[in-house]
């Protein structure tokens, strides 16, 4: 773990594990929670095995869609654990811009799932891609902490 | 109170569509205020407002050469009004928020 590159989202989760992976492994549902709303997302290709790609897009203001997340599965273990990279593509290509590597693993908790997601980025320095793939996403975040700003 | 007139002036950059699309088109390299436009349905001097809104309130440089004017972004005011992985994290922790909220409706 690298603190400046990784980060780390551990949650409990109060459904059944089959019904998170569900959430996940099912296209359908995948979409209707993988971007923030009012931006509607779509799911192309979650083609969930080794080198399967994993590809979203993402419409803003109703507009066009647009690019989001263009990856590859590098393993799944249904129920347990899913990993992709944006380093490759579907059938293991190299990626034009390689981001993030995420591991999701989905476990048993008396309450329910325990839900973690581990993180991985290429290079603080590489804000290029950050922008390009994360802006969307990021919007929202930034309006946030610019308000913290201004009220703090 | 100069930091706050400052981002005012960020706020009001990013608070538009056509601007916030120009950025994005930026961060993933240079580009002419040509290219830049093409997308767009709109008259050269209304473009070229978003431009010189978006210059003067730090977020690009622009640089002309003959008769081309290319546009790059400033990455400097990104590392000013955020942290990049505390941005990130962010956007996992609502994405795990959206999750958590779909399946528990869904087995409710």
């Amino acid at each position: 773990m690298n603190p400046e590159l990784d980060l780390t989202i551990s949650r409990v989760i109060r459904a059944p594990r089959d019904a998170v992976w569900d959430a996940w492994a099912d296209p359908r549902k995948l979409e209707q929670w993988w971007v923030p709303k009012p931006s509607v997302g779509r799911v192309v290709n979650l083609d969930l095995v080794p080198g399967g790609s994993f590809l979203t897009e993402i419409s803003e203001n109703k507009g066009e869609f647009a690019g989001h997340i263009d990856g590859c599965f590098l393993d799944v273990v249904p129920n347990e654990r899913i990993v992709f990279t944006t380093a490759l593509v579907g059938g293991w290509r190299p990626a034009e811009n390689p981001f993030i590597t995420a591991i999701i693993t989905f476990a048993d908790h008396p309450d329910g799932t325990q839900y973690n997601s581990l993180v991985m980025h290429k290079n603080p320095a590489d804000r290029e891609a950050h922008i390009g793939y994360g802006f969307y996403d990021g919007w929202g975040t930034v309006i946030g902490q610019l308000a913290e700003r201004f009220e703090g | 109170m100069a930091q706050y007139s400052q981002l005012d002036d960020v706020f009001q950059a990013l608070s538009d569509p056509t601007r916030r699309t120009i950025l994005r088109r930026l961060g993933e390299g240079s580009a002419s205020v040509t290219e830049l436009a093409e997308p767009f349905d709109m008259g050269l001097p209304s473009f070229m407002k978003h431009i010189r809104l978006l210059e003067k309130s730090g977020w690009i440089r622009t640089h002309k050469s003959g008769r081309v004017r290319t546009c790059s972004i400033e990455m400097t005011r990104f590392a000013m009004v955020y942290d990049w992985l505390a941005e990130q994290r962010e956007v996992w922790e609502s994405r795990t928020d959206r999750l958590e909220a779909f399946v528990t409706k869904e087995n409710s």
